[in-house]
């Protein structure tokens, strides 16, 4: 059996239409998957919202003040064992190393706080001397 | 005396035939065509060879042969009836395929499914000369010029035309610079053929990883006969692009694909024989190979003439030559002659991208007429 007759046999037309359908039609899909490809990532590449961060509505608040300089009797209690080490008159930069030595906070504040009150007194030339206050100043 | 005659008589001399003597001239003039003009040597050659191989005559019945039962050349041979050799080579191709190009431009896909056209035509024409569906559609795939893919459907479904339709299939793709040419320039006007393409865009990573998943996922859900090719080619191909694995991935492409493509056409060419080979059927199979391999080309051009009634931005119809998966030779044929009209455009990439989709589109059209005609 030959020509159309046997194409019609054998159920060709059917089989060549059906073939060339499903590979067109594949190879279609195929290529309008890959097309979005790209955007499909773009989209699951996109940095993740940075939250705003909602700022509180409350009053500023002011810097905490630094406690220790201020309250005169817990400073000198800090700086008496430091001062014992020292002699009676002593370099104000060498009670400054002392107390950086041992990691007492705001040693500048608190040497400061310490001559307004009184309690470091003068001698010239860089030298003081203590001198230990009787009541609470703050 | 006598036993000088009888051994004679034993030698290949003796044992002769015309058809060995003109399969072994068919033999040397590949090996010629892949030494000296260069035509598809990593076919030919060892096709070319094999030819000559089998044809060497020989007393029946030691276990020498091709065709004989326990020869070494039959174990070999197994590659090929299993279908084994083309899903090995299928995985080498998928780690040396770039898809960059076709993701970058995907519509050109579609160029690869109108050049599988040439198969179904060749279906049709060979089911009208008497061919039975199997042998037909073994025939028609020549027309997806991809060698292994023509030769695993071949084994699936008619084994006793691997040797010509192979060598149909191997003859045509060496034969492309020839062939395909003036098909395009009968069909495509230079203006046509000016057109340049867009430059590419950048593909990312993570696309060309995806890509071989979603592609084997929907490739063999719609023709899950082509799992054997399509199954190793994207595996292949995710080994190239993963980038994890580049030690698999460089075997794959070197040592695996050539050990099967040596294998393959050493074998494919010794199962030749004068004896076996020489038919009427032959010819006509040699004949509707070269329809097949022209109308997918022409059906390609056309298309993507079809396509630039639509487009916006047209493509070079020339592309659509290159939707027959003769990997990169269709592509190059292309690419030279986009240059003849204007030798500052680069088609090559584009090609390239139809070849990659024609790969894909062929094996797809092997799985549905396996699944078919299978049983």
């Amino acid at each position: 059996m030959i020509g159309f007759e046997a194409i019609a046999h054998h159920n060709g037309w059917a089989a060549a239409a059906t073939g060339a359908c499903i590979v067109f039609a594949g190879l279609a899909t195929l290529s309008l998957i890959i097309s979005q490809l790209h955007k499909f990532i773009a989209l699951l590449d996109r940095p993740p919202k940075s939250k705003v961060e909602v700022m509180a509505d409350d009053k500023p608040q002011a810097p905490p003040q630094p406690q220790c300089p201020l309250n005169l009797d817990l400073t000198v209690s800090r700086f008496e064992p430091l001062i014992d080490e020292l002699d009676p008159e002593f370099d104000l930069a060498d009670l400054y190393v002392l107390a950086k030595k041992y990691h007492l906070p705001h040693p500048h504040l608190s040497i400061r706080c310490l001559l307004d009150s009184g309690a470091l007194q003068p001698l010239g030339d860089g030298i003081f001397r203590f001198a230990k206050p009787e009541a609470d100043q703050q | 005396m006598d036993l000088f005659l009888q051994f004679l008589g034993n030698t290949g001399f003796g044992l002769a035939d015309y058809r060995n003597l003109i399969m072994i001239v068919v033999g040397i003039f590949f090996v010629f065509l892949a030494i000296s003009k260069n035509y598809e040597p990593l076919l030919l050659l060892p096709i070319g060879f094999g030819v000559i191989l089998g044809n060497i005559p020989f007393f029946k019945g030691f276990g020498i042969g091709i065709y004989e039962a326990n020869s070494v050349l039959h174990y070999l041979y197994f590659g090929v009836t299993s279908g084994l050799y083309p899903s090995i080579v299928f995985l080498g191709l998928g780690a040396m395929t770039d898809f960059s190009f076709l993701l970058a431009n995907p519509k050109l896909m579609l160029l690869g499914a109108a050049a599988q056209m040439g198969i179904f035509f060749t279906y049709l024409c060979a089911l009208a000369l008497g061919f039975s569906p199997q042998e037909a559609s073994s025939i028609g795939i020549i027309g997806g010029a991809d060698g292994p893919t023509s030769i695993f459907l071949t084994a699936k479904l008619a084994p006793h035309l691997i040797g010509p339709v192979a060598i149909a299939a191997y003859s045509y793709m060496a034969l492309i610079p020839i062939i395909q040419p003036p098909i395009m320039k009968l069909l495509t006007s230079k203006k046509e053929r000016l057109i340049r393409m867009p430059d590419l865009r950048q593909v990312s990573r993570k696309e060309l990883i995806i890509f071989p998943v979603v592609g084997l996922i929907l490739c063999t859900f719609l023709a899950p006969a082509s799992i054997p090719l399509l199954g190793p080619f994207f595996f292949g191909n995710l080994m190239k692009e993963s980038g994890v694995v580049d030690r698999l991935a460089n075997t794959a492409r070197n040592a695996i694909i050539d050990t099967a493509t040596i294998f393959l056409g050493l074998t494919v060419g010794a199962s030749t024989q004068g004896d076996v080979f020489l038919n009427p059927k032959s010819v006509g199979i040699f004949l509707l190979g070269a329809v097949a391999f022209s109308i997918a080309t022409a059906s390609g051009l056309l298309f993507a003439k079809f396509m630039n009634l639509f487009l916006k931005e047209k493509i070079n119809p020339l592309l659509g030559a290159a939707g027959v998966s003769a990997v990169p030779g269709s592509a190059r044929e292309v690419h030279l002659m986009g240059q003849k009209a204007d030798p500052t455009n680069f088609l090559l990439m584009h090609a390239m991208a139809c070849n990659a989709s024609g790969v894909i589109g062929s094996a797809i059209c092997a799985g549905i007429l396996w699944s078919f005609l299978m049983g």
